[in-house]
């Protein structure tokens, strides 16, 4: 090849190259997707993905906690759609990071279970800025080899039998959430708890300090002690329930009649989103809340969605999994909100640790 | 000729001046003055107040968290040097071949990262790990110690394994540094073996005893990962009490200001330390 040769090649490789991008930038608008790893499986979204112009980048979060203080600390203009719990998305809309759903371009929304339609967390005047994602419930998993009985809240601050053998998760909403539903006070009360309720729940709270191995962190931590036996029973999620039955050991769930703590995750587009990305965005929304994401969550998770787009491609027993074969079990639920003095539960929770 | 280099040095140094200030004091002067604001539900209110720092002094549990933390890292400098100073002096002055492989199979622990580490205690330490299956095998007792695990005495057990490397190194390097004329000097003069430790080794080994001290002191007194898996029930720290208030509570000025007064007592543990090494007489021999 000549230099004159050489050069034309040259310039039309760089054109090329030059135009490649932008016509990567037609066929698909990129948006980024802050959440949990196992909801952002490559199987779950793989039918979405392969059929629209989205192309998708995804970021994982630990805990809510830092997906609110990335947001909170100027990182909503590069992120296109999050996943904050239900009773958290207040922190966000007091922010002013959200914009509200546009339901006109979420079809699926209209398969919403009737509680998260209902629910007035998650929106601000009427607008929805935190929709209903995927739901679930903490209840007490425990060893049924080595309990007599299955357990309620009362094993955690009554009697001696399993002093020592029990596990609490370090997290002070939860923990005074059990505290006062063991304590009998109603759910209408339980997020705004006056200063002699506060005292009646630290005091049993230090009871069950007494009796506690220890306070989780991790749930694989959790499904360690459980394995170990260091812990026969424990507030906990459901994964421990699971995967140490199908390792062999003979593992209860008890959904105690005084409450069972409910959980919500919603997904929330921030404010900086518009234009293409904003449709794409809603696209993928659509597509987290309808029947092919909802069954490859239900199966892989095991999850339940927040719409019932899913429910009748699922088998009895996977509906029993995520407890949606009967959907009057919702109301036995307590889904967490924040209260409003959240800051003094957090103090309390401490003092009774360092005690 | 040597002003225009030292020139040059000074504006070669600049950017690692720049990054050092931007990556390392910066937050920290911006955590100073978050320490003086106030919290409404998800709003800073910028308006200088002292209230933060009153509730920390006024608050048995911070207090308490705060004098823990101290308390074990005292506790976890005095067995480190204890266990340390024989087996510095063992490296320094005994060995001589293998020298090298027994520094570096001192650090190999540290190699293996925090996590793995405790969960090695938790196998040793736990109802059915070894050493309770020991203590049943030899007839000490018929059914596993559970206060083994999830107890004080496992957490202060893993920090002094943990950092014991630390205070090991800055022993041996001041070993190395002691002219062994000066002991055998005394010995001639015919002072005791007590008093050639007390008033040669000692001295002139003491600034390495401060210098590994107070490594290992700040790094107990940040360590919450080492508690709080090992700890059980009472495994808190005031820096899990500090990361509460900046995640769940968002109570960042408060957390800011616990912090500082960490970092405050922190800064005069290291000044005394800092004074006491410059008067020490290895120094002062030394010049």
């Amino acid at each position: 090849m000549d230099r004159r040769n050489f050069f034309k090649t040259a310039m039309a490789s760089v054109a090329l190259g030059a135009l490649f991008p932008a016509s990567r930038a037609f066929a698909d608008t990129d948006i980024l997707w802050m959440t949990w790893e196992n909801l952002a499986k490559d199987d779950y979204l793989s039918p979405f993905l392969s059929t629209s112009d989205v192309s998708l980048t995804k970021t994982f979060i630990g805990t809510d906690d830092e997906q609110f203080a990335k947001l909170r600390a100027g990182g909503a203009s590069s992120v296109d759609l999050i996943t904050p719990g239900l009773d958290k998305v207040e922190f966000y809309t007091a922010s002013d990071l959200l914009q509200p759903i546009d339901f006109d371009k979420v079809p699926n929304a209209a398969l919403l279970y009737d509680t998260f339609k209902k629910t007035p967390l998650g929106k601000v005047d009427g607008e929805t800025y935190g929709i209903p994602f995927y739901w679930g419930i903490n209840p007490i998993v425990y060893r049924a080899d080595l309990m007599d009985e299955e357990p309620d809240w009362s094993v955690f601050f009554e009697g001696d039998k399993y002093d020592g053998k029990l596990a609490m998760r370090d997290y002070a909403l939860e923990g005074i959430m059990i505290a006062a539903m063991y304590l009998g006070i109603p759910e209408e009360e339980m997020f705004d708890l006056d200063d002699a309720q506060l005292a009646e729940v630290k005091k049993v709270l230090m009871i069950q300090k007494s009796k506690l191995r220890t306070y989780w962190n991790s749930i694989g931590d959790l499904t360690n002690l459980f394995a170990t036996g260091e812990v026969v029973c424990a507030f906990s999620w459901v994964p421990p329930y699971y995967d140490l039955r199908a390792k062999g050991i003979d593992m209860g769930m008890a959904k105690p009649k005084e409450g069972v703590i409910g959980w919500c995750d919603t997904i929330a587009v921030p404010k900086g989103v518009t234009g293409d990305r904003l449709d794409a965005t809603f696209e993928l929304v659509n597509y987290l809340l309808g029947p092919e994401y909802g069954k490859k969550l239900a199966v892989g998770g095991p999850y339940a969605q927040s719409t019932s787009a899913a429910r009748d491609m699922l088998s009895a027993e996977e509906q029993e999994k995520i407890f949606i074969n009967d959907l009057s079990v919702m109301d036995n639920f307590v889904w967490k909100k924040n209260p409003p003095r959240y800051n003094e539960w957090v103090a309390l929770w401490n003092e009774v640790k360092a005690s | 000729m040597s002003q225009p280099v030292d020139k040059i040095g000074n504006w070669l140094a600049l950017p690692v001046v720049a990054a050092l200030t931007a990556l390392c004091l910066a937050p920290l002067l911006i955590l100073f003055v978050y320490s003086f604001f106030q919290v409404d539900f998800v709003t800073i209110l910028h308006e200088p107040t002292f209230a933060n720092y009153a509730k920390v002094a006024g608050s048995e549990t911070y207090r308490g968290l705060i004098a823990r933390a101290f308390g074990s890292a005292l506790l976890v400098v005095g067995i480190t040097a204890i266990i340390g100073y024989p087996v510095a002096w063992f490296i320094a002055k005994r060995v001589v071949a293998a020298k090298s492989t027994f520094l570096t199979l001192l650090l190999v622990p540290l190699y293996s990262g925090d996590l793995v580490r405790i969960f090695a205690w938790r196998v040793l330490l736990g109802a059915e790990g070894a050493v309770n299956r020991s203590l049943m095998w030899l007839g000490v007792t018929d059914t596993p110690f559970g206060g083994l695990l999830f107890s004080p005495l496992a957490t202060h057990i893993a920090l002094t394994y943990n950092y014991l490397p630390f205070m090991v190194i800055g022993l041996w390097l001041a070993f190395e540094s002691l002219d062994d004329a000066w002991t055998e000097a005394a010995a001639d003069l015919g002072a005791p073996a007590v008093d050639r430790f007390r008033r040669v080794t000692l001295p002139l080994t003491l600034p390495g005893l401060i210098a590994g001290g107070l490594m290992v002191f700040v790094m107990v007194a940040g360590d919450y990962l080492t508690p709080q898996l090992l700890g059980g029930a009472s495994g808190i720290t005031i820096i899990s009490a500090v990361n509460d208030l900046f995640g769940t509570a968002f109570d960042w000025p408060l957390g800011s200001a616990i912090a500082w007064t960490m970092l405050a007592i922190l800064m005069l543990c290291f000044g005394v330390g800092a004074l006491a090494i410059r008067r020490s007489s290895f120094i002062s021999e030394g010049t």
